[in-house]
């Protein structure tokens, strides 16, 4: 039961100042393995702010705890949570030139998994995730994100997801700036991974404005934040009402 | 008296002991007259460098810079191998004295020799490599130019290149010079038109050494020329870098990678000047500085007034790698004309935090990441050196840098 109990990525009492300002207000929130939760909220409500504070960013002063599988995230590094099973895609990650695609992620596996692949290995691997998600094999010779369209960079993000897979996955809205047709690749490579034995035991907390990505991962629980608040938690149902409703109802209540 | 003028008393008692060896060494008359070394050494020790004075950061004296004269050598070590049929691939005393006529027609057309290191080189230059390529022949492999001193020596290597119509080359150098060495050498490149050569050169020098050179190429109308030249080693390199567009239609391409880590110090000047119109030059120069490394870039283009159709960009990229390092970029651009295109673009800072940030959140160790983030940096103007080869030795040198 001890054991069991620790499973998980619990968040307690999490509040977040940056710069200054407090932007996370004490939020409680489980992703559990093999699970899907969804956070969703307006504009400015913290989402973001809660991705990083998981992450690690450098300039956010964060209070409160966070258990990776029993393991205390906040004590770590960013390099080191990522080594513990925490992975982020970003909303707008970095162009770092220079860099190939490839050696990035060969240096990422090897920094998570050390020693786990053989080169060889990892470069079939990567052509077979890259197949799913509709990447050219001329990406890995590219520079990372470097000039890369709006829709190139979530779909790197999703195949360095696909190739880390690791214990929870927290995704930065991957799904904003998506046309349709890389939504769906987006969706169906997120599909894959938790139908794989390697991600089928991944925890998610999906992150969005929009119901639509959750067409193709069917979230387990949906909460909402407001004003660096969780103001309300649901099942799936809650996301089709606020496609509906739109957040100002939720807003009302949050108030009262 | 004057202040532009060298102090005297200095002036004359290392010029003494200079002519001195200069007569005793009786260096090859057929690369130049006794006469001509002499007036060559009395420009070296009479013209100021024009160079970064010594202040707050850079601490070299470029004005107080002399060969120690008992350490200068009667012939340089170059050796140079490679070419094809027809080729002509030698030393230069060889190709003076068998070749005067092709010989001729490259060695000091360039100016190479007028400005003050120029002139040092000039007065003592006792051997380097001589290429010839003759019309229409594409040479495959790159024709490949070692250039070594001893601990201690000071050799004055000359290099020529001399390119037919037509004719295609790439030249790979290697300038590595002991502890201590004083090596002050130049490069010509002569070409006819639609020619295409490219030079390489990486110097890696060991430490207490000074490394200067003058680079500088002459393209014929429609001809390509590209320097691309990185620099590693030696307590100080100075290099500048020309290519001189006198036709229309070429194309000029000036590479330049330079990273001073401990307390080297690198001085760089880059140079097109654009004399005839209708011609593109792009110039790329890419530092970085560790420890109290020291580097300065002057990037100069010129463009004259009736050089109608000129496109010339800059771009110069530095990386400060510590709080010590330091690096001025400075462009200057003069646009004569008013049809042309020109472009400059520089940056200048740290390793950005966001990249770094990214790079943790995949696992890297943050040491690992500064490290491919700089290596990455570097790497647009790596890929601009010829060979397999020279890339590999370039990574795996700044790598050993960076660590």
């Amino acid at each position: 039961m001890e054991a069991m109990s620790q499973q998980g990525l619990h968040i307690r009492d999490l509040r977040c100042r940056v710069a200054g300002n407090e932007i996370l207000k004490g939020i409680d929130l489980n992703v559990e393995s093999g699970r899907v939760a969804a956070l969703m909220g307006p504009n400015g409500s913290g989402k973001s702010t809660l991705a990083f504070s998981l992450t690690g960013h450098p300039q956010y002063e964060v209070t409160g705890s966070v258990e990776l599988d029993g393991q205390d995230l906040l004590a770590l590094s960013p390099d080191k949570r990522a080594r513990a099973g925490l992975f982020l895609s970003f909303q707008y990650p970095a162009a770092i030139p220079g860099v190939k695609v490839a050696n990035f992620l060969h240096a990422a596996r090897q920094a998570e998994r050390p020693g786990d692949l053989p080169p060889a290995k990892f470069r079939a691997l990567l052509l077979e995730k890259m197949e799913q998600l509709g990447i050219e094999p001329s990406f890995m010779g590219r520079y990372l994100n470097d000039g890369f369209s709006g829709g190139e960079k979530k779909r790197l993000e999703m195949l360095q997801l696909a190739v880390l897979a690791p214990k929870y996955a927290v995704l930065d809205e991957t799904d904003s700036g998506l046309d349709i047709d890389a939504l769906r690749a987006v969706g169906e490579s997120i599909a894959a991974l938790r139908a794989s034995d390697e991600g089928r035991a991944t925890g998610f907390l999906i992150i969005t404005h929009y119901p639509r990505i959750l067409q193709y991962v069917v979230p387990d629980v949906v909460h909402v934040m407001i004003d660096g608040r969780i103001v309300t938690t649901g099942d799936h149902e809650l996301a089709h009402r606020i496609e509906r409703e739109g957040y100002d109802a939720l807003r009302t209540s949050a108030v009262v | 008296m004057s202040s532009a003028v060298q102090s005297p008393s200095a002036a004359t008692e290392d010029g003494r002991e200079l002519f001195a060896r200069l007569d005793s060494l009786q260096l090859d008359a057929a690369v130049l007259s006794p006469a001509k070394r002499r007036d060559a050494l009395e420009r070296f020790l009479a013209t100021r460098s024009g160079r970064e004075k010594p202040g707050r950061f850079w601490r070299i004296d470029f004005e107080r810079i002399v060969p120690e004269p008992n350490a200068i050598r009667s012939a340089a070590t170059v050796t140079v191998e490679g070419g094809g049929p027809g080729c002509i691939v030698t030393n230069l005393t060889d190709a003076a004295q068998r070749h005067p006529e092709l010989f001729a027609r490259a060695f000091g057309r360039s100016g190479a020799g007028d400005g003050k290191f120029g002139a040092l080189a000039a007065a003592f230059a006792n051997g380097g490599a001589f290429v010839y390529v003759p019309a229409d022949r594409a040479c495959d492999e790159p024709i490949s130019i070692h250039c070594g001193a001893a601990d201690g020596e000071a050799i004055f290597p000359w290099n020529v290149v001399l390119v037919e119509r037509g004719a295609r080359v790439a030249v790979i150098e290697k300038v590595s010079g002991g502890a201590g060495a004083f090596i002050c050498g130049v490069t010509e490149i002569v070409t006819a038109e639609n020619a295409a050569v490219t030079y390489a050169v990486i110097q890696n020098s060991g430490p207490g050494s000074r490394v200067l050179s003058h680079r500088i190429a002459l393209p014929g109308r429609d001809a390509s020329v590209a320097w691309a030249s990185a620099e590693l080693g030696a307590d100080l390199a100075a290099s500048e870098i020309s290519v001189r567009i006198d036709a229309p239609g070429a194309n000029a391409e000036i590479t330049s990678l330079f990273f001073p880590s401990a307390s080297q110090h690198v001085d760089v000047v880059s140079t097109v000047d654009h004399r005839a119109g209708e011609a593109t030059s792009e110039t790329l120069v890419k530092s970085a500085a560790l420890g109290d490394g020291q580097a300065r870039f002057l990037g100069n283009i010129r463009i004259a007034p009736h050089a109608q159709g000129s496109d010339a960009r800059l771009r110069d990229d530095a990386l400060l790698l510590s709080r010590r390092a330091h690096i001025d970029s400075v462009p200057a651009l003069e646009i004569g004309a008013n049809d042309v295109k020109a472009y400059h673009g520089a940056t200048v800072g740290a390793i950005d935090a966001d990249q770094i940030f990214y790079m943790e959140s995949r696992g890297i160790e943050r040491q690992s990441a500064e490290r491919m983030i700089a290596l990455g940096f570097f790497e647009p103007a790596i890929e601009r050196f010829p060979t397999d080869a020279m890339r590999a030795e370039l990574r795996a040198q700044l790598a050993a840098k960076l660590s």
